[in-house]
């Protein structure tokens, strides 16, 4: 690739120098943190299903542990690069950070194409994967988790042979786990749950009560389900969500003034995440364009579904009702969008932050493994609750401290964790 | 209560069928008894005979033998009778009667039941078997007599009393075999046989006296003079052997007399059939020289009579295959029909998989379900039978007035009547399947005669089969007349008539099928069916090769799998790779699992498509194999199910068949089949196919066929080298895409220097707005690396699939980079979405030898981007769209793709230009029909509304034709772009609006008489006003646009 491509490291990287710059950091802390801390660049040999060999090439970063092991996922891309693999650990770096939990980042990746694969080729590479770098993973140092084209499968393939390595249960060494195998209660709630969570928290911050509040949803998939489940329950009402229609390959909008009934929605959706048009206007819902949900006279907008859906072309749509964005999806607003938003009197919930519920789960997950003591779901969604409050409040006091905006916060108070954590330990 | 019935008439059948036993087993008693006299044993069977029937009371026999008449006192002759020859050797020796004397209830034959007409042929066959035996002993007690004759003696003389034919028959043989053996007395003898009596110069005279005929005495001399001369040089052993020899050939002569006969109807081959098994259980041996020849004539009168199908079949089929065929045909009287295309191909791919040498225990590893047929010239005797001889020639009409008056067609069909002895066959029929659904195929003769394969254009339908056996030949007779009514439908005319076959007669036989199933509640369906191709032309990954073949399977009826589907998607899976799987991620398993099932309904006793999650929810457990077909959701991938821990109302299962593929032996088996048929029969095939959960059935097989799935396209030889744009040779599907007007060229090292991610994601964007703007499949897509990545995006566009869904092809470029050619995706992200909707995909490497990349005609055409849309413009030099017809001045772009040679080149060729395909692996060609009337009447049309628009009372300023009508390019579903300048009142629009409606929904149906196409209005209607024409927005981009520039027409020149 020439070397002007558009390269997500260089992308990630200037986004930590504008945050350095706030910062004020010193060169070497800067050097430090610009560039992971150890990269592994490894091959796994495996036997193919026909007998011939094969060599996979692979990665793992381990960008910053200053706050504790590196967690990140593995993803199983043919057209991986180590510049990918980089920007996303360091990514993680940040977000364990904003939200508080003991940990570094990490990300890893193997270059195969899954739909060149059996599965047993699949297993025979994470077992490889995990023969490689058996020294230099585990609860205590680097733990993965799933990613792109990569699942609990994976995972359970990967934990089985670090344990059989080692000979003895370290479950704590991959998350993402199904709970029989000692994944952790209300993973499925946690992104939804955290999303609802920050939005209490910044209504508290509006004098805004929540009863009585209106949102629209972007997308009704787990995060869009159990984000409404807690709004309704903490007395918000919702009336739009929109969904992809994989018949008519579009997206529509189901309104219901007086607020949807999430039970009779879900009746009506199939598994492949579409609401029945139909069956909904026998229910009394109004069936209308993809892109109505944007357009509703709402408290709140919750983008959940996929990247770059509120941009330059869409601001001046949303209403003038809108108070708060919170983005459940990764990137829902594009840059342009983001720069007239931040003119208005909008307020969002950066990404960055509002589904940081997963990477928290995550934490718990491993938590419970290392203890060999597990919560039940009310616990762990308590426990959430205080860790996302938490996070909520410090990048909004700091957002207001220092007039910034809540994204550019979240970032500086990530890197200054993480710088901090660094001078501590006196390496920079 | 309905039960008790069941169980009485159940008693009652037994009932009878023990009576016809004991009748034969007393007949027999009595027929051994050597106390008695044959008048005695006569007399005595026809006081037996009556105990066998239904009515014993009312019930009389007689036998007539030799003029004697053996009856009971009280014996009358009425009009209810039963009868059958007493035949010994040939001979007739009398005959054996049995007469109801008052009327009983109508049966199978009147009043007496099927199984009765075989108890009075076996008994007369009894009868005629002792008088033989008689025969037999006397002569022997007569050679006993004379001791010193030697035992050939004795059956030369047995033969002069029974059979003087057969002697004279076999002492021709002998003499044959004297001369063989060089024994020059023997040859002397041909001089008898020879009419001319041995004076050789009599040919060359004018003889104007008749030969003398010899006589029979003469034929007694002659053949005692040849067994002498035998005598002297053969020894007894060799004289006996050879005798009985030719006794037991002589008696298959009559098969081979009849066969070879020409024309010869199914009847008289059954009947001849029937006395051949007859002799054979009697110890007939067949040589197998005869054997073959026989063979041949009876594939040829039943099967098919194609050489090349012979030249196959005779390997495989044998003439004992054909005694449960012959029972299975219904024909009409006289017939002389075949069973078809379909029928054949599927007995004789069960034949091959019997007696292939290639694979040993194939034949234990499938069924072929139970199947009858219905002659092909069952249709023609069906419509003189009701006077329908007038719908022979519909076909001749043009094809609206066909389309028009089908449906008038299908209600007479379905209103006529079917000859009685069909009818009773039928019923006879519906007995032997019993109360399983059924279904009705056609199965055309012209699909062997001609080489062409009419997939899809004749009707099949699925019967439940369920209710009274009136209701349920009602049903049946339905569905066989409305099969037949299909023959006359718009579309398998149509066909017919682009390949010059209308002239002949379409012959049409039907192939009636049970239905491969298991009852699931109150449905009926196999737990999964498809499709199996021995090629495979759309490979997901580069690891699969062609001969690793493709299934297409669903859950439930195959008819799903057999055509591609607008709303769903099979699972596919390459036998050759079963793990390299179409579909990876959780998101594109869910995304492109089966949704619906075809089943037949029992209790309404429909055909029904019902969701999959639904019949899961409700009979999830009872599902045959259903831990073979479904996986659980659970998290973020699916799992294996077993039937005992299945929650069908708690969790969510989708079809995968990941349980068939990891944990059956179906897919080796579904692969041995497919690959012995395909070397077998020497060309590449498919077959459909069901399993009901316990055994696999193959339900056809026929040459793997193009028609539905994308055809070869032929590669032209020479192509000069300025027209050639781009050559490619690796992973190449099947398929052809012409005139091409447009290409949207995305540079790939462009599109590498991008450095900012909105700019990537703009590409794509750009991407989805041409696909609306551009002619639907009359562009391509051609750009880097992976379309459609969900990854990192400078590894390719990440287009959805509804930003290129109009597009006709998708072209990725995998460029080398130092050393190093990326990976593409082989449209993997929607894979199935390209394969259903017949968008073709192309990987292309430019920098490998032998691959032709013009790059210049990408580099330097004018890019017109910036024309189309204007606020693109800063993309330009990263999307390229190029106007071919601009470019090259007239000329469009035809892409051609050949997976068997693995070859694709896209030219510049003229428009319309003839493009050759392959048709089926028998290698026909076909012509594309001209495309021209297809436009010619819309703009006529067009301009004929734009003559009666009134400007001033509908308040419009212009009218504008674009796109395909235009274009000249429009084809048999294409709808109208039209573009109104429009200045009136809200209300003129309305009225404007109404009026177009009625042009708009006329057209439509005047379309769809023409060419079956309906698109629910035909005008497309675009408006645009005066404002828009400033600014340029909206569809005003057309008026005076570079690319498909909207053309004015002249309005309200003919306003009354």
């Amino acid at each position: 690739m020439s070397v002007n491509s558009y390269n997500l490291f260089q992308t990630a990287q200037s986004q930590f120098d504008k945050a350095a710059d706030l910062l004020e950091l010193n060169s070497a802390t800067r050097e430090f943190l610009r560039n992971p801390m150890r990269e592994f660049h490894f091959t796994i040999p495996i036997h193919m299903d026909n007998g011939e060999m094969k060599v996979f090439r692979a990665f793992r970063i381990q960008h910053n542990d200053a706050r504790g092991p590196v967690e990140g996922g593995v993803r199983f891309h043919p057209m991986e690069t180590v510049d990918t693999v980089r920007a996303s650990a360091m990514w993680m770096t940040w977000k364990t950070a904003v939200v508080g939990v003991p940990l570094g980042g990490g990300n890893g990746g193997v270059i195969c194409d899954p739909h060149n694969l059996s599965d047993f080729e699949q297993e025979q590479i994470c077992r490889g994967w995990v023969r490689q770098l058996v020294k230099n993973i585990g609860p205590n140092s680097d733990i993965s988790a799933p990613d792109i084209m990569t699942n609990s499968q994976h995972m359970l393939w990967m934990l089985d042979e670090y344990e059989t390595i080692l000979g003895a249960r370290y479950p704590g060494a991959f998350t993402g786990k199904p709970i029989e195998m000692g994944g952790s209660q209300g993973r499925i709630q946690a992104t939804g749950y955290g999303i609802m969570i920050a939005v209490r928290e910044a209504l508290k911050e509006l004098n805004i009560k929540i009863n009585g509040t209106t949102a629209s949803f972007q997308g009704f998939g787990k995060v869009s389900y159990y984000a409404i489940e807690l709004y309704q329950k903490m007395g918000g009402k919702v009336i739009c969500v929109s969904t992809w229609d994989n018949n008519e390959n579009r997206s529509f909008s189901f309104r219901k003034k007086d607020g949807i009934n999430l039970e009779d929605l879900r009746e009506i959706t199939n598994i492949y995440g579409g609401i029945n048009k139909d069956k909904a206007e026998d229910i009394g819902y109004e069936v209308l364009s993809g892109d109505a949900w944007l357009e509703q006279e709402v408290d709140i907008l919750v983008p959940a579904a996929i990247e770059n859906q509120i941009t330059d072309n869409n601001t001046d749509k949303i209403n003038k009702c809108v108070k708060i964005i919170a983005e459940g999806a990764n990137g829902p607003t594009s840059s342009k969008a983001d720069a007239i938003l931040n003119k208005s009197s909008i307020f969002i919930i950066p990404d960055f932050l509002a589904n940081a519920g997963g990477v928290i789960c995550s934490y718990f997950e491993q938590v419970q493994n290392n203890m060999n003591y597990y919560w039940d779901k009310d616990e762990v969604l308590a426990k959430l609750d205080v860790k996302m409050a938490t996070a909520y409040a410090d990048v909004s006091d700091f957002s207001r401290e220092n007039k910034l905006g809540m994204r550019d916060s979240a970032y500086v108070i990530a890197v200054d964790k993480v710088a901090q954590a660094c001078h501590s330990r006196g390496w920079v | 209560m309905e039960n008790n019935t069941g169980q009485h008439n159940i008693i009652n059948e037994l009932k009878e069928r023990a009576k016809e036993l004991n009748c034969l087993y007393r007949t027999q008693e009595l027929l051994w008894d050597k106390e008695k006299t044959s008048d005695e044993i006569l007399q005595a069977l026809v006081e037996v005979i009556p105990q066998g029937w239904q009515y014993p009371d009312i019930c009389f026999a007689r036998i007539i033998c030799q003029d004697t008449i053996y009856q009971l006192p009280e014996f009358t002759e009425t009009k209810w009778v039963l009868s059958s020859d007493i035949i010994s050797q040939g001979n007739i020796y009398g005959s054996l009667q049995v007469f109801y004397v008052s009327e009983s209830p109508e049966c199978d034959n009147g009043p007496f039941l099927k199984e009765e007409e075989k108890l009075i042929k076996t008994i007369s066959e009894l009868i005629g078997g002792y008088f033989f035996h008689n025969q037999l002993k006397s002569v022997f007690e007569a050679s006993k007599k004379k001791d010193s004759k030697k035992e050939w003696v004795v059956i030369i003389d047995m033969l002069k009393k029974t059979d003087p034919k057969l002697l004279m028959r076999i002492s021709r043989k002998m003499v044959n075999f004297l001369c063989w053996k060089g024994i020059s007395e023997g040859e002397k003898l041909f001089d008898f046989f020879n009419p001319t009596n041995g004076k050789e110069s009599v040919f060359n005279k004018e003889v104007n006296s008749p030969f003398h005929a010899k006589t029979e005495s003469d034929s007694y001399l002659i053949s005692n003079k040849i067994f002498e001369i035998a005598s002297k040089y053969l020894n007894e052993k060799e004289i006996i052997d050879s005798i009985s020899r030719w006794i037991k050939q002589d008696q298959s002569g009559f098969l081979v007399n009849i066969l070879s006969k020409s024309p010869i109807t199914l009847n008289e081959i059954s009947k001849a059939l029937e006395r051949y098994y007859h002799f054979k259980s009697q110890g007939l041996v067949l040589t197998p020289i005869r054997e073959k020849s026989l063979r041949i004539n009876l594939i040829r009168h039943i099967l098919n009579d194609d050489n090349n199908f012979i030249k196959i079949a005779k390997n495989f089929v044998s003439v004992d295959d054909f005694k449960d065929l012959i029972d299975k045909i219904i024909y009409p009287v006289d017939s002389k029909g075949k069973l078809g295309g379909k029928s054949s191909g599927l007995f004789l791919a069960d034949k091959i998989l019997q007696n292939s040498r290639l694979s040993d225990d194939l034949s234990k590893q499938y069924k072929i379900p139970k199947t009858w047929y219905i002659s092909s010239d069952g249709l023609l005797n069906f419509m003189n039978y009701n006077n329908l001889e007038d719908i022979i020639d519909q076909k001749y009409k043009a094809i609206e007035q066909i389309r028009k008056e089908y449906p008038y067609v299908s209600h007479v069909f379905k209103n006529s009547l079917f000859p009685s002895e069909i009818m009773k066959a039928l019923s006879e029929m519906l007995d032997d399947f019993g109360g399983n659904p059924l279904i009705v195929r056609s199965t055309s003769v012209l699909e062997d005669r001609q080489n062409t394969i009419f997939a899809g254009k004749y009707k099949s339908l699925f019967i439940s089969n369920q209710g009274t056996k009136m209701e349920r030949l009602a049903e049946l007779t339905d569905a066989i007349a409305e099969v037949y009514s299909s023959t006359f439908g718009p579309d398998p005319i149509e066909y017919r008539a682009e390949r010059d076959l209308l002239d002949f007669d379409e012959e049409m036989a039907i192939m009636i099928q049970e239905v491969v199933g298991k009852k699931v509640g109150k449905y009926f369906f196999p737990a999964f069916a498809g499709v199996a191709f021995s090629r495979n032309n759309f490979r997901w990954s580069s690891r699969i090769k062609q001969e690793d073949g493709l299934l297409r399977l669903v859950p439930g009826l195959g008819s799903r799998a057999v055509d591609r589907l607008s709303d769903d998607y099979p699972v596919l899976i390459s036998p050759g790779q079963p793990k390299l799987r179409t579909n990876v991620t959780l998101d594109e398993i869910i995304r492109y699992s089966p949704k619906n099932i075809d089943v037949i309904n029992i209790e309404e006793r429909s055909f029904e498509t019902i969701e999959i999650a639904q019949l899961l929810k409700e009979y999830g457990k009872d599902y045959p194999i259903v831990n073979q077909i479904v996986s659980k959701i659970s998290g973020d991938c699916v799992k294996p199910v077993q039937r005992l821990g299945m929650k069908p109302n708690e969790d969510n299962y989708i079809v995968t068949f990941t349980g068939l593929v990891n944990n059956s032996t179906f897919i080796e088996k579904i692969n041995s089949i497919v690959s012995v048929l395909e070397k077998e029969l020497s060309y590449p095939i498919d077959i459909e196919f069901a399993h009901d959960g316990d055994n696999l059935y193959i339900l056809q097989c026929r040459p793997q066929s193009y028609s539905k799935l994308g055809k070869p396209s032929v590669i032209p030889s020479n192509i000069p080298k300025d027209k050639l744009i781009f050559s490619a040779n690796r992973f190449i599907s099947n398929g052809c895409i012409s005139n091409i007007t447009h290409v949207v060229y995305v540079d790939p090292i462009k599109y590498a220097e991008i450095t900012d991610y909105d700019k990537l994601a703009a590409v794509a964007r750009a991407v989805g707005r041409l696909n609306e703007l551009l002619p639907k499949r009359q562009f391509f897509l051609m750009g880097p690396g992976r379309w459609g990545s969900r990854g990192d995006i400078k590894l390719g566009v990440n287009v959805t699939y509804s930003e290129i869904n109009n597009s006709a092809l998708l072209v990725e470029i995998a460029r080398k980079h130092n050393n190093y050619v990326p990976e593409l995706s082989f449209g993997t992200h929607f894979f199935q979405d390209l394969v259903e909707s017949g968008i073709l995909y192309l990987p292309l490497y430019p920098d490998d030898d032998g691959c032709e990349f013009d790059e210049s005609f990408f580099l330097n055409s004018p890019n017109i981007l910036s024309n189309l849309l204007p606020d693109l413009e800063y993309l330009s030099s990263v999307v390229k769209v190029i106007d071919v017809i601009a470019v090259t001045k007239g000329n469009v772009l035809n892409v051609l793709m050949n997976s068997d040679d693995n070859k694709a080149v896209a030219i510049i060729s003229e428009k319309d230009v003839r493009i050759e395909h392959i048709d089926s692996v028998k290698y026909n060609t076909e012509t594309s029909k001209s495309s021209d009337f297809h436009w010619q009447w819309r703009l006529r049309s067009v301009e004929q509304i734009a003559a009666r628009i009134n400007p001033e009372y509908f308040g419009v300023k212009n009218f504008f034709i674009f796109g395909s009508t235009k274009n000249a390019t429009a084809g048999p579903c294409s709808d109208i772009d039209i573009l109104i300048h429009f200045i009136g009142t809200s209300k003129q629009k309305e009225i404007l609006n109404e009026w177009l409606k009625g042009w708009s929904d006329s057209l439509d149906y005047y379309n769809f008489l023409k060419t079956g196409c309906k698109t629910g209005g035909i005008l497309d209607i675009h408006y645009v006003t005066d404002e828009d024409i400033k600014n340029r927005t909206s569809f005003a981009v057309k008026i005076g646009a570079i690319t498909d520039a909207a053309r004015v027409l002249r309005i309200g020149t003919d306003l009354n």
